[in-house]
C-alpha cells in the first residue's frame, strides 16, 4: 500500500462513517490531506469534527469506510501511526497539578524520549518562556501560556502530523497570531497540519478548508479562491451560506 | 521504562492534592484508632430492670450481685408488677429481670425464686448474651448455697479459651479493621480515578501516546496498590502498637495476603469505574459493594450461620475475597497459623485476585477501543 | 417561589435523567435488605463441636447427646487415630478451624458422678471470633447446668425462664432495617447533595448560582429538596418493602415517622451542604461525607454495635449524632409500637440537631457567597 513518498497523501478518508445508535455523528465524508498543508476543519459544534479526528487517530471505532494515514492502514497498524501523529486535544489535555517540566518529563518520557532527550527539550521551552511561568503548575498558567506548553507537549516526538483540536479557543488575539506563527514554522518544517476550530476567521490562515455539518461535507478548497469564486466578502459568510444551502437541500 | 514515567506522574498528582494526602493516610490511621474503641461486641453495662416480686432471701442477694457486677447496669429496682412489654417498649432497657415465688417445692432448705428473664427481642444478640450472664449468676450463687450445704454441684465445666483468653473484641476486630479500612480506601479512590481521567479528557492523550494499554492499566493502578500497601503498614502498626493486638505469625504471609487481596479489591473498583457513568454513580456502587462484602465476609456473623439460613447467599461468600483475607488475617494475628493452614484460603484469594484483574484489564481494553 | 422552582427542576431533571442512578438507589438498598433478612443473624447456628470421650460412660454419653440435639452445634469427627494422639488431632482442628470448640470429657468422669463429687468437663473454645466465643461459652454453661440439675434432680430449683418480646423468633431483620433506613436516607440526602454542590463548584457554573438574586436558603432549599423527596420516597419503599416481605412490624402513627424522618434527612441535608461548601473537589465532598455523616452513623447509633458496652466519653459522642435518636424513635415507635409521649427527648433532640447544622450549614454557605463577591 505504499506509494513513493511524494505522492502519499498525509491522510486519506473514504466514506467514513460513525454511528452512536441512531445518530450519525460522522455520515460518509470523504477527504484527503496533502503532505505539508495546513488544512482548516470547520463546523458547528457537534458537528462531527472532533469525531472525525478521532477516528482518524483511533481513538473511536468507525462505523463504517476506510481511512488511511500516511500511507498505512489506521485500522491495522495504529500503533506505527501513533509514532508518526501528535495530537493536543481541546481541554489542552495537560495535567494541571504538575509544572510545565514535569509534564514535558512525562510526556517526553512515555513518547519514548531519552533523559537527555527530555531535558533539551525542557531547557528548549524554558528558553521560550519567561522563568517563572516556567516553573508554576499548568492549573496557574494564563490559557495563553498553557496553549503555548500545549503545542510544545504535542511536538515532543517530532510527529510528521499533527493535529490540534480547538487550540485557539479562550486565547488572546495576540497569542493567537504568535500560535499561527509557530504553525507556519512547523509548515516550512515539513509537517502537515490539521486544525479544528470553530473561529472562522482563524481559517483564512489555512491552505484548505473542509467545511462540515451535521456529520457531512458541505465545503472544501482553498479559502481565497472560494472567497473569489463565490463572491463572499469573509469566511463567515461562505460558512453561513453553506450551512444555509446545505439546509435547504 | 515509559511506565515509571506514568507512575511517576501519578504519584505527583496525589502529592500534590494535600487534602487527598490527608484523607489517604491521615484519616485511615485516626479512623482505626476510633474504630478499635466503637467496635466492641463485648457486651457489659446492659441497661436492665428488676423486678423482686418474691419474699425470699435469695431474690435479694442474686440482685445484689447482677447490681455489682459490671455486666448490668440496674436502671430500675422495683417491687411492684408492670407489664415487662410496656416496660421494654420504653426502650430504656434490654430486659426485665422478674423474681417470683415459686410454689414451695423440692427437698431444700432454702428456695430460690423462679427467675423470668423478659428480653427485647429486637437487640437479639445483646439480650441472649445477658440472659447467659444472669444464667452464670445464678448458677455460681446455687453453687455456693450447695457447698454450704455440703454438696457439689454434680458437674462443672473447666473452660480453657485459646487464642483470646480474656475474649478481648478487639483482638478480633481489630485485623478486620484495617481490612475494611483498606478496602473503603481502594474501592473509593480508584473508583474515582478512572472516571476523573475521563472527565478530563487526558485519557485521550495517554491512549494516543506509545502508551499500551496494559501499560496505561498497570501504571494507574500501581500507585494505587503502593498507597494501599503503606496503609497497611501504618494500620497493622498502630493495631500493634496501640491496642496490642498480638502478632504471633509470619509477617510476610502477611504482606502476600495482603497484596492479593489489594489486586482484587483494585480491579473491582477499576471494572465499576468503567461500568458507572459519573462520581456519585461510581459512590453508590461502591457503598453497596463494600456492605455486601462486609456481611458477607465472616466479620460480623459466623460464616457457619450464613450457610445454615441461606445456603444460596452463602455460595456468594465463597468467592468473597474480603472472607479469605479476614480469616488468614485472623489466624496469623491470634493463632500464629503457619501457611499449612490456610494455604487454600491463600489459593482461593490468590485465584480471585488473578480473574479479577484479567477481568479488569480486559474489560479496559474493551473500553478505551470504543 | 417560582425562582425555587426552577433551580429545583434542574436537579430533578438531572436525577431523572440518571436511570442507572435511580435503580442504584432502589435496587440496592433492597439487596442489602434482602442479605440482612436472609443471611444475617447474630444466633448460634451449625457451629462445628468436637469431642473427646475418655470415660464412655452412660452419663458421658448423655451429656454428649445434650450437646448433639441442641441447634447450635453440630458434631464433627476428630481425624486422630490413638487415643492419646486425640489432644494433638483437637488442638490442630481448632488451629485449623475446622472446630469451633472441643468437648472433653475426662477418664473418671461417671465415677465422680457417682461419689457425689463435681466431675468436671473441658471445653476448649477458639477465643478468635470473641463475640462467637462468648455467645458459645454461654450456651455451654447452660447445656452443662441444665445436664448438672438433672442428675441431683434440681431442674425444680434451678429455674431460669426466658421470654422474648416483640420479636419472638429473634429475626435479625427486625433489629437492622430500622437502621438501614436511616442510613440509606442519610446516603442519599447527605452525599449527594453534598457531591452535588461540589461538582458545581468544580465545573465552575457554582459562580452563576452564587451571583444570582436567589437567597442562600433559596439556593440551599432548590437544590436539596429533591433529593428530600427522593431519600424519603425510597426509605419509606424499603420500610414498606420490609414490612410486606419480611414482616417487619410498622405500629405506630406513619405520619409522625414521616415528620421525624424528614428532620433526619434535614440534618443529612445540612451536613452536606457543609461539607460540600468546606470541601475543593467532588471527590473529596463524597469521601469526606462518607466519613463524617456515614460512618459515625453506623458506628455510634447502634445500628449494629451495641451502645451499653461503650466509655462514657463515646456515648456521649453518640448521643449527638442524629442517626442514634432517629434509631431509637424507629425501633421504639415503628416496630415496637410505644407511645410516642416517651420518645420526646429523642424528638426534641433530633429537632435540635437538625436546626444546628441547618443554620451552620447556611452561614457558611452565605459566607462562601461573600466571598466569591
Amino acid at each position: 500500500m505504499k506509494g513513493k513518498p511524494e505522492t502519499v497523501k498525509a491522510v486519506e478518508v473514504s466514506d467514513l462513517t460513525k454511528r452512536f445508535g441512531d445518530f450519525r455523528a460522522v455520515d460518509h465524508i470523504s477527504f484527503s490531506v496533502e503532505r505539508g498543508e495546513i488544512l482548516g476543519f470547520l463546523g458547528p459544534n457537534g458537528a462531527g469534527k472532533t469525531t472525525t479526528i478521532k477516528m482518524i487517530l483511533g481513538l473511536l471505532e468507525p462505523s463504517g469506510g476506510r481511512i488511511s494515514v500516511l500511507g498505512l492502514d489506521a485500522r491495522k497498524s495504529r500503533g506505527d501511526i501513533k509514532k508518526m501523529t501528535g495530537y493536543m486535544s481541546q481541554q489542552f489535555s495537560l495535567y494541571p497539578l504538575l509544572t510545565v517540566r514535569e509534564n514535558i518529563e512525562f510526556f517526553g518520557g512515555i513518547s519514548g524520549l531519552g533523559r537527555p532527550a527530555i531535558r533539551e527539550r525542557q531547557a528548549a521551552l524554558a528558553g521560550q518562556l519567561p522563568e517563572t511561568l516556567f516553573r508554576l503548575t499548568v492549573r496557574d498558567l494564563p490559557p495563553g501560556i498553557r496553549q503555548k506548553v500545549a503545542l510544545f507537549v504535542s511536538l515532543l516526538a517530532d510527529p510528521d502530523l499533527i493535529f490540534l483540536d480547538e487550540p485557539t479557543s479562550g486565547v488572546d488575539p495576540e497569542a493567537r497570531r504568535a500560535f499561527w506563527h509557530t504553525i507556519y514554522s512547523l509548515r516550512e518544517r515539513g509537517k502537515t497540519i490539521l486544525v479544528t476550530t470553530h473561529n472562522l476567521d482563524e481559517a483564512e490562515y489555512a491552505d484548505r478548508i473542509l467545511v462540515i455539518h451535521q456529520g457531512r461535507i458541505v465545503l472544501e478548497g482553498d479559502p481565497r479562491s472560494l472567497l473569489e469564486t463565490r463572491k463572499a466578502d469573509s469566511v463567515e459568510q461562505l460558512f453561513r451560506e453553506a450551512i444555509g444551502s446545505h439546509e435547504t437541500t | 521504562m515509559r511506565l515509571f514515567y506514568l507512575v511517576k506522574k501519578e504519584i505527583l498528582e496525589i502529592v500534590r492534592q494535600r487534602e487527598l494526602l490527608v484523607l489517604l493516610f491521615l484519616a485511615p490511621i485516626i479512623q482505626i484508632i476510633v474504630l478499635g474503641y466503637v467496635i466492641t461486641t463485648d457486651i457489659k453495662n446492659v441497661p436492665v430492670e428488676v423486678v423482686n416480686l418474691s419474699n425470699s432471701r435469695a431474690a435479694g442477694e442474686i440482685t445484689a450481685r447482677l447490681q455489682a457486677s459490671p455486666l448490668f447496669r440496674i436502671v430500675k429496682l422495683s417491687e411492684k408488677p408492670e407489664k415487662a412489654e410496656d416496660v421494654l417498649r420504653r426502650g430504656e432497657v434490654r430486659a426485665v429481670i422478674e423474681f417470683r415465688d415459686s410454689p414451695g417445692r423440692g427437698r431444700w432448705a432454702w428456695t430460690l425464686p423462679e427467675v423470668h428473664i423478659l428480653m427485647d427481642g429486637i437487640d437479639a444478640n445483646s439480650s441472649q448474651i445477658a440472659a447467659g450472664y444472669v444464667n452464670g449468676i445464678i448458677k455460681d450463687y446455687l453453687q455456693e448455697k450447695l457447698r454450704r450445704a455440703g454438696l457439689e454441684m454434680p458437674a462443672e465445666a473447666k473452660t480453657l479459651i485459646r487464642y483470646n483468653p480474656r475474649l478481648r473484641s478487639i483482638n478480633t476486630m481489630g485485623p478486620g479493621i484495617v481490612a475494611l479500612l483498606l478496602t473503603i480506601l481502594s474501592v473509593f479512590t480508584t473508583a474515582f480515578s478512572f472516571v476523573r481521567e475521563r472527565e478530563q479528557h487526558t485519557m485521550d492523550t495517554l491512549l494516543m501516546s506509545r502508551l499500551r494499554p496494559m501499560e496505561i492499566f498497570v501504571g494507574k493502578a500501581m500507585p494505587a496498590v503502593l498507597i494501599g500497601l503503606l496503609d497497611m503498614v501504618l494500620g497493622i502498626g498502630v493495631v500493634i502498637l496501640w491496642f496490642h493486638i498480638p502478632l504471633r505469625g509470619s509477617v510476610f504471609y502477611l504482606f502476600l495476603a495482603s497484596l492479593l487481596y489489594l489486586a482484587a479489591i483494585l480491579s473491582y473498583a477499576l471494572i465499576i469505574s468503567t461500568v458507572v457513568v459519573n462520581q456519585s454513580q461510581a459512590m453508590f456502587f461502591s457503598w453497596f459493594s463494600l456492605v455486601l462484602f462486609l456481611l458477607l465476609s465472616g466479620f460480623l456473623t459466623p460464616l457457619e450461620s450464613i450457610w445454615a439460613r441461606a445456603p444460596a447467599l452463602a455460595v456468594l461468600t465463597e468467592i468473597n475475597p474480603l472472607r479469605y483475607l479476614i480469616k488468614i488475617i485472623r489466624e496469623i494475628f491470634l493463632k500464629g497459623n503457619g501457611p499449612a493452614f490456610f494455604w487454600r484460603d491463600l489459593l482461593a484469594l490468590g485465584g480471585i485476585a488473578v480473574v479479577l484483574t484479567s477481568l479488569s484489564l480486559l474489560n479496559f481494553r474493551r473500553f478505551i477501543s470504543k | 417561589m417560582r425562582r425555587l422552582r426552577a433551580v429545583m427542576a434542574k436537579e430533578f431533571f438531572h436525577l431523572l435523567r440518571d436511570p442507572r442512578s435511580l435503580s442504584v438507589v432502589f435496587i440496592m438498598p433492597l439487596v442489602q435488605i434482602f442479605i440482612f433478612g436472609y443471611a444475617i443473624s447474630f444466633d448460634l447456628e451449625n457451629i462445628p463441636v468436637a469431642v473427646i470421650d475418655q470415660d464412655h460412660s452412660e452419663p458421658s454419653a448423655r451429656l454428649i447427646r445434650d450437646f448433639e440435639r441442641s441447634t447450635v452445634f453440630v458434631l464433627k469427627p476428630l481425624g486422630g487415630a490413638r487415643r492419646e494422639g486425640d489432644f494433638e488431632a483437637a488442638d490442630w482442628a481448632l488451629r485449623a478451624g475446622r472446630v469451633k470448640q472441643v468437648l472433653v470429657i475426662p477418664a473418671g468422669f461417671a465415677g465422680r458422678i457417682r461419689q457425689g463429687r463435681t466431675a468436671e468437663v473441658g471445653l476448649i473454645i477458639d477465643g478468635s471470633d470473641s463475640n462467637v466465643a462468648n455467645r458459645l461459652y454461654q450456651y455451654d454453661q447452660m447445656i452443662i447446668q441444665r445436664f448438672a440439675a438433672g442428675l441431683k434432680g434440681l431442674e425444680d430449683v434451678f429455674q431460669v425462664k426466658t421470654k422474648v418480646y416483640f420479636n419472638p423468633e429473634s429475626r435479625s431483620v427486625f433489629f437492622f432495617v430500622p437502621g438501614l433506613v436511616a442510613i440509606i436516607l442519610l446516603m442519599i440526602s447527605a452525599m449527594l447533595t453534598a457531591s452535588s454542590i461540589a461538582r458545581e463548584r468544580e465545573l465552575g457554573s457554582a459562580e452563576l448560582l452564587f451571583i444570582s438574586p436567589l437567597r442562600s436558603g433559596e439556593i440551599i432549599l432548590g437544590k436539596t429538596l429533591p433529593y428530600v423527596l427522593v431519600a424519603l420516597a425510597t426509605g419509606s419503599f424499603i420500610l414498606f418493602f420490609s414490612h410486606f416481605w419480611f414482616g417487619v412490624p410498622l405500629r405506630g402513627s406513619l405520619l409522625v415517622l414521616l415528620l421525624f424522618a424528614l428532620l433526619f434527612v434535614l440534618t443529612g441535608l445540612s451536613f452536606g451542604v457543609l461539607i460540600s461548601t468546606l470541601a475543593p473537589s467532588q471527590r473529596v465532598a463524597m469521601l469526606g461525607s462518607v466519613l463524617a455523616t456515614l460512618l459515625p452513623s453506623i458506628l455510634l447509633s447502634g445500628f449494629i454495635f451495641p451502645l451499653d458496652s461503650l466509655s462514657a466519653p463515646l456515648r456521649a459522642l453518640s448521643e449527638i449524632i442524629p442517626a442514634t435518636h432517629f434509631l431509637r424513635i424507629i425501633r421504639g415507635v415503628a416496630v415496637k409500637g410505644a407511645d410516642l409521649r416517651h420518645f420526646l427527648k429523642e424528638g426534641a433532640s433530633l429537632a435540635g440537631l437538625s436546626l444546628i447544622t441547618l443554620s451552620l450549614a447556611v452561614m457558611r454557605f452565605t459566607r462562601l457567597r461573600r466571598a466569591r463577591r
